[in-house]
């Protein structure tokens, strides 16, 4: 009876495990798979796996790739993610007394809320979901002196959770066993000293893939909401929920630079930026185009921007850079897409096609990158494509040197050189006004009457007049906030 | 229990069948010896293009792929003009690294005639012959050293030096991204390819400048309150104790046309000298003025240093006014001291080009430089060039042997000065590729050659790395990159005095 239940009340705890993580990375979390997602191009090729597993720790490193590249598909991710889950409880289930299978759930929470910490790379729960079920084999072989080869080979799979297994059986054999313990130290140092001149000795002791930034660790600081927000947002761009994103805005706003871009470029492309910018925060002149920020994520969304105002090169060089930030020197499947096409609209078909083939040793990028590369063997067809096409069109005709801090003058030259392209329009009033260039604004005003097709002026645009003639006195008036928070001296 | 593991048994068995019969169906496609041959009255477009090249006998194998690739095998049998033979039958011509040696040292001097055989659907097909030529002269040395960096813009990402062995195609890290993580490095320079001297230099955070003397790291600070930063650029002395460095600021811009994508260029730059045994700088005034000096480089003999200079201009506004001079002073090895008088032997503003990274050959004879019709980095102008300067004469030519419509730079001598690797964007214009080319006493130069690599067009196809700062090196590099860990992150530096 006393088995029964035990055995019923393990599966009730697996099922609630398994429906319980799917639930929150389907439906609470799905952005969090697409972040882990875009920082890693998982190859199907045979070389691929022999350069992952010619390191401590590559199997689960590469199982782990394996797995997140289905995160590209939202339920599938998430599903992948409870079995993972799934088998760890189980697996500690196994490892407890009968009594204490309740405990079980202990590592499943304690995980879930270290990957909360988004450097945290799968290969850690992998590595430990193995090492888990390895020690649940060796339950039935007591023999302690199997741990002698046993070792080096997990650790060598692995990486250094391994320990994890020793721990288990130091309390299933005893102290005695502690030796194993020494022993895989030992492992440890021979390979640092023997097999990794290039990589330091505190990544041979912890790992050397189980977290996104080398010689740092995770931290216990679960899901925080900001961050997470941001991640969101960065989401809800990268697949163009933009009616998503202006709703999200509406609810709850995150004061950062990054925020604004990816807010703004929504509205944008919802035609909204002159109507309604200054009604969510704006970050400063930063808001709608970003400075070069050396990290993984903070240029994104103005990668985006610039890729749909037709900055063709400033997009290729963000996605390039934001790739080259991936300090585990993992490539990105988003960047190197984006970094495809732009090269593709620029006419630079060879070095297009280093990227494609990337793309095409993939199991989720394939298809477009095979569609692409058919593409780009007739001009004609890219000259004609909605996007590509279009870009043609929009981008710059004169070459000249970019300047970040001439933003305004770069998007009126954009606008110049191709008086369709409406949101150069919206970008380059957008500007004037978040750097406060009244005068400018007024002078440029005319261009949106002129090009914007607009019936009337747009509501933020007259509120701005409006701010003008009464000289900010205008309660209510979201410019005038702006410009109360960001012209005003304190 | 039982049934499963005999399941798992049976999949097993057919998923090593599966692979069996893979290998033997390509294998048996491949071995069909030709009965009847169609002519294909033309050469065969392989690549790498090594139509025609001169190679030294030690080089790794010549394997190519034949860019048509709609055929089921491809054989190849190459003989030698003094004997030997040797053949390939496969995807692609894989050379056995021996047999080819053996065949390129028997045909020093002479040429080798490549056969190219094609199978499509059962029916063969020969290309008309090519030939290789064998050098005389040697190249000594045991490889290439070289940086591999991402071709980006302003995150250097994955960087990493390697070497590479000339005669195969193994290739060793130096110094990797993984030992020293987000730091920037480069400006690796070995002492006329003798590897017992290097320098390299760290930027960033635990950045410095590294000079290693028979196996001895030291780590050093070149940043004084007399010089405006650290020393990069470098450049050893013959006699071995002194290091030219520039000092300067680099900075890029990036254009917003399809053709260039960046300007490099530098706000200020001089030029300095250190003295590693005492770990001074020696300073001229001469070198250290408004102008940016920039690219130092001794002479054979260690009695002059080359360095190329250009008069200031409002950068990045006045990109296109940076024009480089070539120049010369003279230094006093014994006294460690500069001359005081500047020869101008290239004059940039004059002739509206600019003229950088002097490297005159070991045996004194020759002086190679880039031209480019601005600016003062090269490896990020489109239309940098080779030239050559005599030495004797003074007079100067362009290199249009090697050069290409994309940009070539980073070049250096071999130790007999007989051949010299490069740098080159000639195949897409952004991922820089090595090559190397040989030099006769009179000056003569060879066809260049793509390095060699086991499978050329899947390597360089898959290659998203791009080469600079290549040079030969006599043995094998040896450093610690662990110890580099060490000295990085514990930060301790010497630091340097002004003499």
């Amino acid at each position: 009876m006393m088995k029964a239940l035990t055995k019923y009340g393990n599966m009730a705890l697996s099922v609630f495990v398994g429906i319980g993580m799917f639930l929150f990375w389907y439906l609470i979390y799905p952005h969090a798979l697409s972040y882990q997602e875009q920082y890693q191009l998982f190859l199907l090729t045979w070389d691929y796996f022999i350069e992952r597993i010619s390191l401590p720790g590559g199997l689960a490193d590469w199982l782990s790739e394996f797995i997140v590249q289905f995160y590209y598909v939202e339920w599938l991710g998430a599903l992948l993610l409870a079995l993972l889950f799934v088998a760890l409880q189980r697996l500690t289930a196994r490892l407890l007394p009968q009594s204490l299978v309740l405990l079980s759930l202990l590592p499943v929470i304690m995980l879930w809320w270290l990957m909360g910490d988004i450097n945290v790379l799968l290969s850690l729960p992998v590595a430990i979901v193995i090492a888990l079920a390895l020690a649940c084999i060796q339950l039935s072989k007591p023999l302690s002196w199997t741990d002698i080869i046993i070792l080096p080979i997990a650790y060598w799979l692995l990486g250094p959770v391994i320990l994890l297994y020793v721990l288990i059986r130091v309390i299933q054999l005893g102290w005695k066993h502690l030796w194993s313990a020494g022993w895989l130290l030992a492992v440890q140092l021979m390979v640092y000293a023997w097999l990794l001149p290039q990589w330091p000795l505190q990544q041979a002791l912890t790992g050397l893939n189980y977290y996104r930034i080398p010689l740092y660790y995770p931290q216990l600081s679960g899901y925080d909401k900001e961050m997470y927000e941001l991640i969101r947002m960065d989401y809800l761009v990268r697949n163009e929920r933009w009616d998503d994103i202006v709703k999200r805005a509406g609810e709850y706003q995150v004061c950062t630079p990054f925020w604004s871009n990816c807010v703004n470029l929504a509205l944008s492309q919802k035609r909204l930026l002159a109507d309604r910018m200054f009604d969510f925060y704006q970050s400063g002149e930063d808001a709608l185009i970003m400075p070069r920020t050396r990290d993984l994520t903070s240029m994104l969304p103005s990668a985006e921007a610039f890729w749909r105002l037709g900055m063709v090169n400033s997009a290729q060089r963000y996605m390039f850079d934001t790739q080259e930030s991936i300090l585990n020197g993992r490539k990105s499947g988003r960047c190197t897409k984006r970094i495809a096409e732009c090269m593709i609209v620029n006419g630079h078909y060879q070095t297009a096609q280093k990227q494609l083939n990337l793309l095409k040793k993939t199991l989720f990028y394939r298809s477009w990158a095979e569609d692409v590369e058919a593409m780009m063997k007739d001009e004609n067809q890219i000259n004609t494509h909605p996007v590509y096409g279009r870009l043609r069109q929009l981008r710059y005709k004169e070459n000249f040197l970019y300047s970040y801090e001439e933003m305004d003058k770069m998007l009126g030259l954009l606008l110049m050189n191709n008086t369709e392209n409406k949101m150069a329009l919206d970008y380059f009033l957008g500007q004037l006004l978040l750097k406060g260039d009244i005068r400018g604004f007024q002078q440029y005003l005319g261009l949106a009457q002129q090009h914007g097709g607009y019936r009337q002026m747009p509501l933020g645009y007259q509120d701005v007049m409006r701010c003008i003639q009464a000289q900010g006195n205008v309660p209510g008036s979201p410019f005038a906030e702006y410009a109360k928070r960001h012209f005003v001296p304190k | 229990m039982a049934r499963k593991s005999l399941k798992l048994k049976v999949y097993g068995w057919m998923i090593s069948l599966s692979f069996i019969i893979y290998h033997l169906s390509f294998s048996m496609a491949c071995s069909h010896a030709p009965k009847s041959l169609a002519r294909m009255g033309r050469l065969p477009e392989i690549y790498p293009d090594y139509i025609g090249v001169t190679i030294p006998a030690d080089i790794a194998p010549l394997n190519f792929n034949v860019k048509d690739d709609a055929f089921d095998c491809v054989e190849v049998v190459a003989f030698g003009s003094k004997g030997g033979e040797i053949r390939t039958k496969g995807k692609w011509a894989d050379f056995d690294i021996d047999e080819w040696h053996e065949l390129t040292r028997q045909n020093q001097g002479g040429k080798i005639t490549f056969t190219v055989r094609v199978e499509r659907d059962g029916h063969w097909a020969q290309y008309d012959d090519f030939e290789v030529f064998v050098s005389n002269d040697r190249l000594d040395e045991w490889g290439l050293t070289y940086r591999r960096i991402k071709p980006g813009y302003e995150v250097g990402g994955d960087i990493g030096i390697y070497q590479r062995e000339l005669s195969t195609f193994d290739e060793y890290a130096i110094l990797a991204e993984t030992v020293v993580p987000g730091r920037c490095f480069n400006c690796h320079t070995a002492n006329r390819t003798n590897p017992n001297r290097i320098t390299l230099q760290m930027r960033g955070e635990g950045g410095g400048t590294m000079v290693q003397k028979d196996g001895k790291q030291t780590w050093v600070e070149t940043k004084t309150d007399s010089t405006k930063a650290a020393g990069s650029y470098s450049y050893w002395h013959p006699q071995g104790d002194y290091v030219a460095m520039a000092v300067n600021s680099v900075h890029q811009s990036f254009f917003t046309g399809t053709g260039q994508r960046i300007e490099v260029y530098h706000k200020f730059s001089n030029v300095e000298v250190l003295d590693t045994r005492t770990n001074e700088l020696i300073l001229s005034p001469l070198l250290q003025t408004d102008d940016l000096e920039i690219f130092p480089a001794f002479s054979h003999d260690g009695k002059w240093l080359y360095y190329s200079t250009s008069k200031p201009c409002r950068v990045p506004a006045e990109y296109e006014k940076v024009k480089c001079s070539l120049c010369r002073i003279a230094f006093d090895t014994e006294k460690g001291a500069f001359g005081e008088v500047v020869d101008t032997l290239l004059n940039g503003p004059a002739t509206d080009k600019s003229y950088v990274l002097a490297r005159p050959s070991y045996d004194g004879r020759w002086l190679m430089y880039c031209v480019s019709s601005r600016g003062n980095f090269p490896v990020c102008q489109d239309d940098a060039d080779l030239w050559l300067m005599d030495l004797k004469t003074g007079e100067s030519r362009e290199l249009k042997e090697i050069n290409s419509l994309q940009t070539e730079s980073y070049h250096n001598w071999s130790d007999n000065s007989r051949w010299f690797i490069f740098a080159s964007k000639r195949e897409d214009g952004m991922y820089t590729k090595l090559y190397l080319a040989s030099i006769d006493a009179k000056g003569k130069v060879s066809k260049p050659f793509l390095l060699p690599q086991r499978n050329p067009r899947k390597y360089y196809l898959e290659m998203m790395d791009a080469y600079n700062v290549p040079d030969f090196t006599k043995t094998k590099v040896e450093l610690d990159a662990h110890e580099a860990y060490r000295q990085v992150f514990e930060n301790k530096r010497e630091n340097v005095k002004i003499r």
